[in-house]
């Protein structure tokens, strides 16, 4: 405590060097996590209509659907359940499972790219199964591990999910409390017995000079736990959050690299 | 001892009553290199010149020699015999030798094991010649020279006198030297003095002597490394169902334990051997990433390996011998169980043990760290179960990436970058629009360049690279580069390397 108050109050932030900042950024999140948790059965994203809608956020323990809009926009979605996943403040290990060809096609995981958004390389176990049968049953058998915190499947379209598969990973994922997100390349369009199934595309950024922070169009199509809707959210790469975006799209320039935003690092 | 022949006769599919012989052409003559027992019988022998074997018999089946696959059915031999004992190397082009020390008694004595090895030999198809001795160069010399069986520990000398020089395993120009001085048997040489015998024949032929004798020790190099803890059990009845052998390895995981537990080491390669009772040999082996004993584990393991066998374990009339060896082993502090974090990763081991042995390693990959500017280079996968260093070399690259200012780094990359076709207005500029896999797109927003260049004393990474992160119409973010600057280069290349959210 003692330590973000000297941040915050007499130690001017901007002064220290970056690796300070670094250390700084992992000793608020660490005392962050119980302050904010307001119990572990959500992940919250911060914005209130989202937040609404989902009932105090994403559920925890849950089976999660996350489909690209179109092949294109698969990092779109990527981005969005890692951001999430990244969110939740997990210690546990991440698995990442994937087909073979699907990885081959559209690229593998990039480590410095996962550390960007707050996703530690090291915390990532991928796997690269030969069919999508595969993936989920490794799915189902990562799920049943206790070390194991969020498990994300990667399907490419053509694969169907009956309900049984669904029904499975839902079950398995409530039963030990892990966080399941199932990446689809595109839509489903079979019935499926997730909590939520979101589509994913890229919007075009804010940009003014270069590409401007990643903006998302983000649909909910399906809750079981009340309405649908659609947003259009900002990955923050300051705060490693999602913000709403603003109704005007106005050109902003990105967010300064070789500093942090003044307002987080006065400690928001 | 005839395994050229019993070789083409076990593939025909019908019988052929005409005796066969195995040519093979030497200098400019097609001789005879192998002989059956019908043709032995004619006297036809090796070495004869196959238009004289056809004059004297008009009617052979004649076989062209096949070295190699000769070998390979030797091998597949040795293989089977490893359920006599582990000790066994291959004595090409038609022997084996077996060290039998210690186990013989469990086929009740040695005369009961060489009647075994013969009868199987026999079942098989095999023509063998077995003979038991305290020496390597005995046993040799007894099996392919002397009257085989087994010879009593002290008798080689009366029992190697009577035998030509060549059952020594001594060079043929060396045996030719012998025989040119009337030294034909081993007898003859015995009681020679032997410094003469050395200055004129060199010291193989003493030392030949002296391991035969068993004057000098002869180490058998093995096959196959001897695993250092071993369990098997045999069945009187043949087993067949996987049921039955999950529940012997199980059985003999428990045996593991126990010899595992005395010396403090868990294992980290285990392979189970099915021998079937036809002369086929099953080797399954997987791998852990952290020392185990549990057989719960090892049992476990086996599930997932089984289970994904793309050839299910074919059991044929079944097995009559399963051997569950650990090839390496690593240190194992006693475990504690219940408090502490560390049970958590032993969970995650054992996640990645079990996906490891169903999928296959490789496929169970880690991300780590290198200290390499190339981006392709920078961030690698090795496979789960042999990175146990955790923290994979991240720690300090987030320390160099908090130092220096990089861009940010795609999200997803391509195993391979991709050329593009790219059009750009300022030679180093951004393109305008460029097309990847037959979509077009335009760029409305680019930043860039970053330059990064292999260093200058290696090629890789190729030519200096410009990277742009580039955005298009739709919002899609791609990462480009250019490979090659336009001052030194007429047409450079682009590729697209990965992609942003």
């Amino acid at each position: 405590m003692v330590v973000v108050r000297l941040s915050t109050g007499v130690v001017s932030s901007r002064s220290l060097p970056q690796a300070d900042r670094e250390v700084l950024r992992a000793l608020k999140d660490s005392i962050r996590v119980p302050e904010s948790d307001m119990g572990r059965a959500a992940i919250p994203f911060g914005i209130a209509p989202i937040d609404q809608a989902l009932g105090g956020g994403l559920a925890r323990a849950a089976f999660h659907e996350i489909a690209a809009a179109g092949e294109s926009a698969l990092t779109a979605a990527t981005q969005f359940v890692l951001g999430v996943a990244a969110r939740a403040r997990e210690p546990r290990a991440v698995l990442w499972i994937a087909e073979e060809m699907g990885l081959a096609e559209n690229g593998t995981p990039y480590g410095p790219g996962l550390d960007d958004l707050g996703m530690q390389p090291e915390r990532l176990v991928t796997v690269a199964a030969a069919k999508s049968r595969d993936v989920l049953c490794a799915m189902e058998e990562a799920l049943r591990c206790r070390a194991v915190g969020v498990v994300i499947g990667e399907v490419r379209g053509a694969a169907r999910l009956d309900l049984v598969a669904s029904r499975r990973l839902s079950l398995a994922a409530g039963e030990r409390d892990v966080c399941a997100f199932l990446l689809r390349t595109a839509p489903g369009t079979d019935a499926s017995a997730a909590a939520t199934r979101w589509t994913i595309a890229a919007a075009p950024s804010r940009a003014s000079a270069g590409p401007g922070p990643p903006l998302l169009s983000i649909h909910l199509t399906r809750n079981r736990r009340g309405p649908v809707g659609s947003w259009l959210v900002e990955w923050n790469r300051v705060e490693r959050r999602f913000d709403l975006a603003p109704s005007i799209s106005e050109p902003v320039a990105d967010a300064a690299r070789d500093r942090p935003h003044r307002a987080a690092a006065l400690g928001a | 001892m005839r395994l050229a022949t019993d070789r083409i006769v076990r593939q025909r599919s019908a019988p052929d009553p005409r005796p066969l012989v195995i040519t093979g052409r030497q200098g400019n003559v097609e001789r005879l290199t192998a002989v059956d027992l019908a043709a032995a019988r004619l006297g036809l022998k090796p070495g004869l010149a196959l238009v004289e074997a056809r004059a004297r018999y008009p009617d052979l089946a004649v076989v062209a020699e096949h070295p190699a696959d000769d070998r390979r059915l030797l091998d597949a031999i040795a293989d089977w015999c490893q359920r006599y004992t582990p000790l066994l190397a291959v004595d090409p082009p038609d022997g084996l030798l077996l060290d039998i020390a210690g186990c013989a008694h469990l086929y009740g004595g040695e005369e009961n094991l060489l009647a075994d090895v013969l009868a199987r030999f026999e079942r098989f198809g095999f023509a063998a010649r077995a003979a038991i001795a305290s020496t390597i160069g005995a046993a040799f010399a007894l099996a392919r020279f002397g009257p085989a069986g087994i010879l009593a520990p002290g008798a080689e000398r009366t029992a190697l006198a009577p035998l030509p020089i060549a059952a020594l395993r001594l060079p043929e120009q060396t045996i030719a030297a012998l025989r040119r001085v009337g030294l034909k048997r081993i007898g003859e040489i015995l009681d020679l003095p032997r410094a003469p015998l050395a200055a004129r024949f060199g010291d193989d032929v003493l030392r030949q002597l002296a391991r035969a004798l068993g004057e000098e020790r002869e180490p058998l190099t093995p096959i196959l490394p001897v695993a250092a803890y071993v369990a098997e059990q045999p069945f009187a009845e043949p087993i067949a169902r996987e049921d039955d052998v999950m529940r012997v390895i199980a059985r003999l995981a428990a045996r593991l334990k126990s010899m595992l537990e005395r010396r403090g080491e868990g294992a980290r390669r285990i392979e189970l051997a099915l021998f079937r009772t036809d002369d086929a040999v099953r080797r399954i082996v997987v791998s852990t990433s952290r020392p185990v004993r549990d057989p719960d584990d090892v049992r476990a393991l086996y599930v997932e390996r089984l289970a994904s066998l793309a050839d299910a374990l074919d059991p044929g009339f079944g097995f009559d011998l399963a051997r569950l060896s650990v090839l390496a082993a690593d240190s194992c502090p006693p475990e504690q169980i219940g408090l502490g974090e560390r049970v958590d990763d032993a969970d995650l081991d054992r996640l990645i043990d079990r996906l490891s042995a169903r999928l296959g390693a490789r496929r169970v990959t880690r991300l780590i760290a290198n200290d390499s500017h190339i981006p392709e280079l920078a961030a690698g996968s090795v496979p789960a179960q042999a990175s146990l260093a955790r923290e994979n070399g991240w720690a300090a690259f987030r320390r160099f990436r908090a130092s220096v200012e990089l861009s940010p780094r795609p999200l997803r990359l391509l195993t391979k970058p991709e050329p593009i076709e790219a059009i750009a207005t300022v030679p180093d500029g951004p393109p305008v629009r460029f097309r990847w896999r037959r979509a077009l797109h335009e760029v409305v927003a680019a930043d860039g360049p970053e330059r990064i260049e292999g260093a200058w004393w290696s090629e890789e990474g190729g030519p200096a690279r410009d990277y742009f992160r580039v955005e298009d119409k739709a919002g899609l973010r791609f990462w480009l580069f250019r490979a090659g600057l336009y001052r030194s280069t007429a047409q450079p290349q682009w590729f697209l390397h990965g992609t942003f959210a």
